[in-house]
């Protein structure tokens, strides 16, 4: 029996067919490993470069290269969550269930970028600026990002009707992409008038080719790495939304 | 005498950072490509 | 009531936790002030859509001829009337407990309360419809809400600080200019998402 309507849970919320979506997950799968497993192959000749090969800076030491890997995780953190925000705005107005689903698995792979931004921050900030933490912009709009991928995970977990949790979620979700903006300009306004005293500027007043070059390699790097494990968790989304779909039918 | 400065030392920091990145990568990677091999399995077509 | 209590609770135990050598009243009230409104607001949101869940009203306002928008701009204004009653309270205990010499900032102060207010409470009233429904509705509000609260708290403590320091509104163009921005902007998605929130 193939007919979606049979084996949807909610006739309002169709499935393309069966066989089609189980399809289309493994695709999305292997198309996923294929490139995550490139990503961790270039990122491990991206670390030969920025340590052997890319300049040491000469007043911050070897913690300054920590910037190739933090800046590029910011960059597909947020990368993570605009597209969740994308689409999610694209799914209250499509109502295609899929869209939920690639926006689940943008927010769980982002929340996993933004731990990485979070962790190594601290460890870049130590040495750079003496202390662990700044209210910083960069910094802070992540945490933000954090709190809000959580709290948008956590709201999936607990409605379990499949059409209620879409809509749901990508309601918070649209507010959220649009939260984030107005962190970045508030905190920024916030350092503007109450300045830290930055002992050393880590980006410098312009950064040197060698170094732009390392840093450019690792966001291409990092973004490979977001599209490929997003495919991944994507194709997983979709056939437990099959294997839920079926058991549902069934019983 | 000039004296250059040598930048401190500190590659302690660098080197768990980038240790870091990697495990968490790593080990997320294989998490989902293990849960994908099993679900792969378990929904037919 | 209960919020009322909450928020002169807070303002007491603010004022009981500085060192009174070492930090002014004038210096810690913005932040105890937003701090203690924010909170007295997420309570009170929290309860704003359990009442008509117990009572099965919700079904009926769905079944009203009325638009989704009307319910939301109502259930807003009602949510705003609220606050301000919370507020209306709680800045002239602020403005007791801490001793302070408002001279003649209130108008603009009450100007901040309006615009920081409309913000957050515009996505709280959408977000409070919405965890209505949801299991551990009490945790998930606060969740989800407080990072909303953040731009319009940090803009509002800025501005109040600035003109308990006796500086001019003008000085605050910037801070102001966002805090519009937010409220336009929130506004604006809050009514178009809220459909989505109450469509069975």
């Amino acid at each position: 029996m193939t007919s979606s309507s049979s084996l949807s849970a909610s006739s309002s919320f169709p499935q393309s067919s069966t066989s089609s979506a189980v399809v289309a997950a493994r695709k999305s799968i292997r198309l996923g490993q294929a490139l995550t497993v490139l990503a961790l192959v270039a990122l491990a000749a991206h670390y030969v470069r920025a340590i052997q090969y890319t300049p040491i800076e000469a007043t911050q030491g070897l913690a300054q290269k920590i910037f190739y890997v933090h800046v590029p995780a910011a960059w597909s953190a947020f990368l993570a969550f605009g597209i969740l925000g994308v689409c999610s705005a694209l799914f209250l107005w499509l109502h295609d269930r899929r869209l939920d689903l690639f926006a689940e698995a943008s927010a769980e792979v982002g929340t996993v970028l933004t731990l990485i931004v979070l962790t190594t921050g601290p460890l870049w900030g130590k040495p750079i600026w003496g202390t662990w933490w700044q209210w910083e912009v960069r910094l802070t709009s992540t945490l933000f990002l954090f709190f809000l991928m959580v709290g948008y995970l956590t709201l999936r977990r607990s409605i379990f009707d499949p059409l209620e949790r879409a809509r749901y979620s990508a309601v918070v979700g649209i507010l959220g992409a649009m939260l984030v903006p107005f962190i970045h300009l508030s905190v920024y306004m916030f350092r503007t008038i109450h300045p830290k005293p930055v002992i050393l500027n880590p980006e410098g007043p312009t950064l040197p080719g060698s170094m732009l070059s390392t840093l450019l390699e690792g966001v291409a790097i990092m973004t490979v790495m977001y599209l490929g494990l997003v495919l991944v968790r994507y194709g997983i989304g979709r056939l437990q939304d099959e294997k839920e779909a079926r058991h549902a039918a069934q019983g | 005498m000039l004296l250059r400065a040598e930048p401190p030392a500190n590659g302690g920091f660098m080197v768990a950072a980038y240790a870091l990145v990697a495990v968490v990568l790593v080990v997320y990677a294989v998490t989902l490509f293990v849960r994908a091999r099993s679900l792969v399995g378990e929904v037919k077509e | 009531m209960a919020a009322l209590v909450f928020a002169a609770l807070i303002l007491v135990i603010f004022n009981f936790a500085r060192d009174p050598t070492v930090l002014r009243a004038q210096d810690l009230a913005p932040s105890a002030l937003w701090v203690t409104i924010t909170f007295a607001s997420v309570t009170a949101l929290n309860r704003a859509f359990a009442v008509e869940l117990d009572h099965g009203a919700l079904d009926g306002l769905l079944l009203a001829p009325v638009g989704r928008e009307a319910i939301y701009l109502g259930k807003l204004l009602g949510n705003l009337l609220f606050t301000g009653l919370v507020q209306a309270i709680t800045i002239p205990l602020f403005v007791l407990f801490f001793n302070l010499d408002l001279h003649g900032t209130l108008p603009a102060i009450l100007l901040l309360a309006f615009l920081a207010t409309v913000g957050f409470t515009a996505v709280g009233t959408v977000f409070s419809a919405l965890t209505a429904r949801v299991q551990f509705n009490e945790l998930m509000l606060p969740v989800l809400l407080l990072p909303f609260m953040v731009p319009p708290l940090i803009g509002a403590a800025q501005v109040t600080s600035k003109l308990l320091a006796g500086r001019p509104l003008a000085d605050s163009a910037g801070w102001l200019q966002i805090l519009v921005t937010y409220d336009i902007v929130f506004l604006t998605l809050s009514v178009l998402v809220f459909p989505a929130v109450l469509d069975e």
